[in-house]
C-alpha cells in the first residue's frame, strides 16, 4: 500500500465549537476552497525569483531592501528581515524557546481539509501538530503580511515584523510560497527512501567494511521496527502517519583520482537519486563530495573525514574542522604556556592532503607567535626516514607528529636520543592506537585529543558497544564508529520529526537545530549546531597519558 | 425582554459567530497571542563566581563585572540565533540610545548561551553590528560557566534552542533582581529600569 495514501483519523481539524455545525462548515470549506482555486495557479516564473529574493535575501523588486518593523519601531532590514531567517529555506518554519514559526509553503497555507498536510511544530512535545485554519487568499495573506493579523483574525507574535509591501511585491511572495517545498525531494519512492554512504578509495577496509555493516544492520533493524509500527503506541505522535517508507542504502565507492570522483558520483546519483548521504569515509580529500552535495542540494551529514573542506556550504555537515581544529587548538595550547612555551615547533607530516593540510593549519595558527615553526616532511616507510625527519631536536623544542598508526609504529626506533620537551600527536590521526610510545617518552608525550575521556566517555559509547553485540558486529575504532552510531540514531530521530514532509532543506534545518538530542552516543563531549554552524564538535584537549596507561585530560576543553 | 437577558442573548450571539476562540493565547502553537505581555518579578540571584571572556578577549570575573557600581541590564543571546535574540539586540540598542538620552549609565550585559560558537572575536563582530557602546558588553566563556550563569538566574532550558526573552535589572549590588519574560518595547524596558531605579 502507498503509505501516502494512507487515511488517518481527523486528529487536526479544527474542533472549535464554531464549526460544530456540519453545514456551516461545509458551507464555509466550498466558499474558501472556490475562493482559493479562483487565484491563478500558476505564477510567472519573473514574480517568482522576485518572490525568491524577498523570501530569501530581503531584497525588494526596486533593488531596495526589505523593512520590517516590530513594535515601537525595531526596524529590521535587508537579510535580517527576509522570510527565511525564521520560516527557513525549506519555509517549514522553525522553533526557538516557546515560539512556534510555522509553516508558510503553499501547501499549509492554502490547504482545504481534503489535502492537508500536517508538520510537527515542536518535537520536544510530540502532540504540537499543525492547526487547520481556513485557507488563506491573496487578501488575507497581504493582511497577515502588512498588519500581522492571520486568517483566524489573530494578533501575530511581535517576533513577527509586519511589513508594508505593494500589491506587485504580495503577489511576488505568493508566488514564491506556492511552489516552494511544493514536491517531495528526489530520493522519495513512494514506498522506499534512498539514501547513499560513500567510501572514498584510500580507506582502512576493515574501517570501511565496520561502517557499511553497521548502516546496513541500521536500516534493516529500522524497515523491520516500521513494519510492526501500528503496534506501537507510546506517545501521541506514534498515531500520526509519517513516512513508512523503507529504508535502502547504497555504497557509493570511489575509485581512482580525486579529479575523477565528480563524475563518479554523479553517474551513481543519476543510476539511483538519493535523498541523503548519510556518513562516508575518506583518509584524504572529501572536497570532491563536498562539492557535489552543494551541487545537487544534497543533505551529506556527517561524513567520517579528516579534513574537511574550510569553505562551508549549506548542505554537507561535519563532525568537526578535524586535523584544522587540532591545530587551532594546539596553537591556543602552546600560546598559553608562559614559561614552558618551547623555542621551537618542528611538525613532521606526510606530503599529502591531510599532512599538508594540518601543517598549513598550523603554520597559520601559530603566526605572530615567538615560537619558530619548522616543517619536516616525512618520505619512505622506513624508520630512518623518521629519524632523519626529527633529526637536531633539543630539550627546548616541542614536536606534532601528524601521523597515522602505520607512520607512528616506526617512532619506538627512530627516537632520537635528545628528546624535545614535549611531543604532540594528533589525536584523529592516531586513531587511539598509542602502542607506539617508547616507555622512556610516555610523560613526554601529549595528545591532541579531540573526543571524550574517562568515564564520560565510557557512558556516552555504552549504547553503541551494546548495540555492536546484539549484532554482533566487530568493534574496531571506537570514536569512528561511535560517528556512524549516532547519525544514524540522529537521521532515525529527524525522519521522525519531519513526517511526511520529505524535503530536503526541511533535513538540514532541522539537523541544524538538533532539537531532541537529549542523548549523545558519540565519543564526542557534546554535538551542538545552529543556523548557518557547520562543525558540530568545536574544540579538543590536550591529554597525557596516566601511570596505568590511559589518557587523561591534561588541559580542559580547549575551545580556539 | 429584560436588559439582562437581552445582553445575555447578544454576548451568546456574538461568541457563537465571532471566528476568533474565546480565550486568547490559549493556542498549543505559541505563536499566536493577543497584545504583547510580560511577566515580571523581583528574584535574587547569587551571581555564580566564575570567569567570563569579554567581546574583546579580556578574561574577567563574572562578579566584579557585574558589582562595578553601575545598574546592571542583563539578557542571554547567541550570534547564531534567528529570531529571539536578534530582537532582543534590536531592543538592547534601541534601550542603549533611550538611557543615554537620559544621561542615565547602566551595564547592559548579553552572555553567550552558545559558548563554543561565540569566540570573543564573533562577539564583537555581532556588538558592532548591533551598534554596541562602551556600556554594553557581551560574554562567553567556557560551555560550563554558561551554563552555571544560566543557572544562577533561572534561565538554562537545557538546550539553546529552548531559551526564551529573558531581561533582568538591577540597580546595585544587594538589590533584587528585576526579572522580566516576554516581549517588550524598548519604552517599557526604560520605563521599568526606571521605576526599579526609584526603589528605596
Amino acid at each position: 500500500m502507498d503509505p501516502q495514501s494512507t487515511s488517518f483519523p481527523d486528529t487536526q481539524r479544527q474542533s472549535s465549537w464554531l464549526l460544530s455545525s456540519r453545514r456551516l462548515l461545509c458551507f464555509w470549506l466550498v466558499t474558501l476552497a472556490l475562493v482559493a482555486r479562483a487565484e491563478p495557479p500558476v505564477a510567472s516564473s519573473e514574480d517568482v525569483e522576485l518572490g525568491r529574493r524577498i523570501y530569501m535575501e530581503g531584497i525588494l523588486p526596486s533593488g531596495e531592501p526589505l523593512k520590517g518593523k516590530r513594535q515601537e519601531a525595531v526596524q529590521v532590514e535587508g537579510a535580517e528581515a527576509a522570510c527565511e531567517t525564521c520560516h527557513r529555506r525549506s519555509g517549514m518554519g522553525s522553533l526557538e524557546g516557546n515560539i512556534v514559526i510555522t509553516p508558510i509553503t503553499g501547501r499549509f497555507l492554502f490547504a482545504t481539509d481534503e489535502n492537508r498536510p500536517l508538520a510537527l511544530v515542536d518535537p520536544r512535545a510530540p502532540k504540537n501538530l499543525t492547526r487547520a485554519h481556513t485557507p488563506y487568499t491573496e487578501e488575507s495573506l497581504a493582511k497577515v503580511i502588512r498588519e500581522g493579523i492571520d486568517v483566524s483574525d489573530r494578533t501575530l507574535s511581535p517576533l513577527m515584523p509586519q511589513y508594508a509591501l505593494s500589491d506587485v511585491e504580495i503577489k511576488a511572495v505568493l508566488a514564491y510560497l506556492r511552489q516552494l517545498s511544493s514536491e517531495v525531494s528526489p530520493g522519495v519512492g513512494d514506498e522506499t527512501l534512498h539514501f547513499a554512504t560513500i567510501v572514498a578509495p584510500d580507506v582502512d577496509p576493515k574501517q570501511r567494511e565496520a561502517m557499511v555493516d553497521m548502516m546496513r544492520t541500521a536500516f534493516a533493524q529500522r524497515n523491520a521496527s516500521q513494519k510492526v509500527y501500528s503496534g506501537r503506541m507510546r506517545m501521541p505522535i506514534d498515531l500520526i502517519p509519517r513516512t513508512l517508507r523503507n529504508w535502502k542504502l547504497t555504497v557509493w565507492e570511489l575509485q581512482g583520482a580525486q579529479e575523477t570522483w565528480g563524475t563518479q558520483l554523479a553517474e551513481n546519483y543519476q543510476r539511483e537519486p538519493v535523498f541523503a548521504v548519510i556518513s562516508g569515509l575518506s583518509n584524504t580529500t572529501w572536497a570532491p563530495v563536498h562539492s557535489f552535495c552543494q551541487q545537487e542540494k544534497l543533505p551529506c551529514l556527517f561524513p567520517s573525514v579528516t579534513l574537511p573542506p574550510a569553505e562551508t556550504a549549506f548542505y554537507p555537515l561535519y563532525y568537526s574542522r578535524g586535523v584544522a581544529l587540532e591545530a587551532d587548538v594546539l596553537a591556543k595550547h602552546l600560546r598559553d604556556q608562559g614559561k614552558n612555551t618551547p623555542r621551537r615547533l618542528l611538525q613532521v607530516y606526510r606530503d599529502n592532503k591531510v599532512g599538508r593540510g594540518a601543517s598549513l593549519a598550523l603554520t597559520e595558527a601559530m603566526k605572530g607567535s615567538e615560537i619558530q615553526v619548522e616543517n619536516r616532511v616525512l618520505y619512505g616507510d622506513e624508520p630512518i626516514e623518521l629519524k632523519a625527519a626529527l633529526k637536531g631536536l633539543s630539550s627546548k623544542d616541542a614536536v606534532m607528529l601528524w601521523l597515522r598508526p602505520a607512520d607512528l609504529s616506526a617512532v619506538n626506533k627512530a627516537a632520537p636520543k635528545q628528546l624535545p620537551a614535549v611531543t604532540y600527536v594528533s589525536g584523529f590521526l592516531a586513531a587511539d592506537n598509542y602502542d607506539f610510545v617508547p616507555k622512556t617518552w610516555k610523560s613526554h608525550v601529549r595528545v591532541v585529543y579531540p573526543y571524550e575521556l574517562g568515564a564520560k566517555r565510557q557512558k556516552n559509547v555504552a549504547a553503541m558497544k551494546e548495540w555492536l553485540k546484539t549484532w554482533q558486529l566487530p568493534l574496531v575504532d571506537e570514536a569512528f564508529q561511535t560517528e556512524v552510531f549516532f547519525n544514524l540514531l540522529f537521521l532515525t530521530d529527524l525522519t521522525s520529526q519531519i513526517l511526511d514532509n520529505l524535503y530536503r532543506d526541511y533535513l538540514v534545518e532541522r539537523a541544524e537545530d538538533m532539537l531532541s538530542l537529549d542523548s549523545n552516543v558519540s565519543a564526542y563531549p557534546h554535538l551542538s549546531l545552529a543556523r548557518g554552524q557547520r562543525f558540530a564538535s568545536k574544540g579538543a584537549y590536550i591529554a597525557r597519558f596516566a601511570p596505568d596507561g590511559n589518557l587523561v585530560a591534561d588541559s580542559e576543553w580547549i575551545v580556539p | 425582554m429584560s436588559l439582562r437577558a437581552a445582553l445575555t442573548l447578544i454576548i451568546f450571539f456574538a461568541a457563537f459567530f465571532s471566528p476568533r476562540p474565546l480565550l486568547a493565547g490559549e493556542s498549543n502553537d505559541g505563536q499566536k497571542t493577543d497584545a504583547p505581555e510580560y511577566a515580571r518579578a523581583l528574584a535574587n540571584y547569587d551571581t555564580p563566581d566564575v570567569a567570563v571572556i569579554r567581546q574583546d578577549g579580556k578574561k574577567l570575573s563574572f562578579g566584579k563585572e557585574l558589582d562595578d557600581g553601575r545598574p546592571v541590564i542583563l539578557n542571554f543571546v547567541f550570534v547564531s540565533c534567528s529570531a529571539i535574540c536578534p530582537m532582543l539586540s534590536h531592543l538592547f540598542s534601541k534601550v542603549q540610545t533611550k538611557l543615554a538620552k537620559d544621561g542615565q549609565k547602566a551595564h547592559m550585559v548579553s552572555i553567550s548561551i552558545d559558548p563554543e560558537n561565540d569566540t570573543p572575536a564573533k562577539l564583537a563582530e555581532y556588538a558592532k553590528k548591533f551598534g554596541a557602546g562602551s556600556d554594553w558588553n557581551f560574554y562567553t566563556g567556557t560551555r560550563e560557566v554558561s551554563i552555571a550563569i544560566q543557572k544562577a538566574f533561572n534561565a538554562y532550558r537545557g538546550d539553546k534552542m529552548n531559551h526564551t526573552s529573558i531581561i533582568l535589572m538591577r540597580a546595585k549590588p544587594g538589590k533584587p533582581w528585576l526579572r522580566v519574560e516576554g516581549f517588550l518595547s524598548p519604552d517599557a524596558v526604560a520605563r521599568e529600569y526606571h521605576t526599579m531605579l526609584q526603589q528605596p
